[in-house]
C-alpha cells in the first residue's frame, strides 16, 4: 500500500526526512558550551547546549549590569538542517525563552564550526521598546 | 525597565514611539536560487493593519499559493523604528510553517522552520534562503 502524502512545496516530499536518522546527524557538533566571539557584546555571552536521550536544553548567559542573567528556553525542538552551506548537513535547534516582559523565539545552527544564533525578540510590556532581530556568534569552549 | 541582556534596554530618552518604518518591505521578493524545492516567491503588500505575506512555492506542477499572513515585524534594537525583519505563521493542518525574515545588505535571509503535524513521520525542518527584491530598473 502506498501512502500519499500532503504538501504544500516539493521540499517537503523530501526522502530524506523520513529516515529516522535525520535529526541525529550531526548532533555531537551542537553540544558544549559556546563562547561569543566578541568579548564586549551586549547581549549573550555563552549557550550552553546538552542532550539527554532525544531532548535538547539550550541555557545562556546574557549580559547584566551586576553579572551574566541567565537564560533558560522552555521549549527546544530539534529540525533537519539538510540544505546547509557547502553541503554540510546537522540540524537545527528552535529555542524559545519566555521573561514575561519580553520572549525571544530564536534558532540556532552550527556554520563551520561557528554556532550562530538568531533571536526574535519581542517585549509584551508597555515600554514602548521596539521588537528586535539580532544574531550572534559563538566558538566551541570545549 | 527590565531587560534580560543590556542590548534590550533603552534609556528614557531614546524610546521612539513613531510608527516603525516598514517600506523596505513591500514588493515581490524572488528566491535567489532557481532549482528551490520551497519558497520562490514572497509578495509583501500594506494591508489594513501592517503588512500582509504571500508565498509561492514550488509543486510538482507549477507554484503553489500558500494565502496570505499578517506578518510581525522586528527592527534592528528596541530603539530601532526601520523594519530588520519578520515573521509569520502559515497552518496548513498537516504542517505549520513559521517564518522568519532578516533583511541583510538588500538581501531577504529567510529562515523556515516547518512542522509536520500528520502521522508520516516526516522530520521537522530546517531551510535558510535568499530573496532578492524586484526592483526592474536594469
Amino acid at each position: 500500500m502506498t501512502q500519499t502524502l500532503d504538501f504544500k512545496q516539493i521540499r517537503d516530499l523530501d526522502q530524506a526526512l523520513i529516515d529516522l536518522d535525520v535529526t541525529s546527524i550531526g548532533v555531537d557538533r551542537m553540544i558544549g558550551r559556546w563562547i561569543n566571539t566578541d568579548a564586549q557584546t551586549r547581549g549573550l555571552q555563552e549557550i550552553t547546549i546538552k542532550q539527554t536521550g532525544a531532548q535538547f536544553s539550550v541555557s545562556a548567559a546574557g549580559a547584566g549590569t551586576n553579572g551574566p542573567i541567565e537564560w533558560a528556553a522552555q521549549s527546544v525542538r530539534p529540525l533537519a538542517n539538510l540544505e546547509e552551506e557547502a553541503g554540510q548537513r546537522g540540524i537545527t535547534l528552535a529555542a524559545d525563552f519566555d521573561f514575561g516582559f519580553m520572549k525571544a523565539e530564536t534558532y540556532l545552527r552550527v556554520n563551520k564550526g561557528v554556532l550562530v544564533i538568531v533571536l526574535f525578540n519581542s517585549f509584551r510590556d508597555e515600554s514602548g521598546r521596539s521588537d528586535y532581530v539580532t544574531r550572534e556568534f559563538f566558538y566551541c569552549a570545549e | 525597565m527590565e531587560f534580560a541582556q543590556i542590548c534590550d534596554f533603552v534609556g528614557p530618552e531614546t524610546i521612539n514611539r513613531a510608527p516603525m518604518d516598514v517600506s523596505g518591505l513591500p514588493g515581490v521578493w524572488i528566491n535567489s536560487n532557481p532549482e528551490t524545492n520551497g519558497i520562490a516567491r514572497i509578495v509583501i503588500s500594506e494591508a489594513d493593519e501592517g503588512l500582509s505575506l504571500q508565498v509561492y512555492a514550488m509543486g510538482p506542477d507549477g507554484l503553489i499559493d500558500w494565502g496570505v499572513a499578517t506578518i510581525q515585524v522586528y527592527g534592528s534594537s528596541p530603539s530601532s523604528r526601520t523594519t530588520a525583519g519578520f515573521s509569520c505563521r502559515f497552518n496548513f493542518g498537516f504542517a505549520e510553517s513559521f517564518l522568519q525574515g532578516m533583511i541583510m545588505k538588500g538581501l531577504l535571509v529567510l529562515a523556515e522552520l516547518r512542522t509536520f503535524k500528520d502521522q508520516s513521520n516526516r522530520a521537522d525542518y530546517f531551510v535558510r534562503e535568499y530573496f532578492a527584491l524586484e526592483h526592474q530598473r536594469y
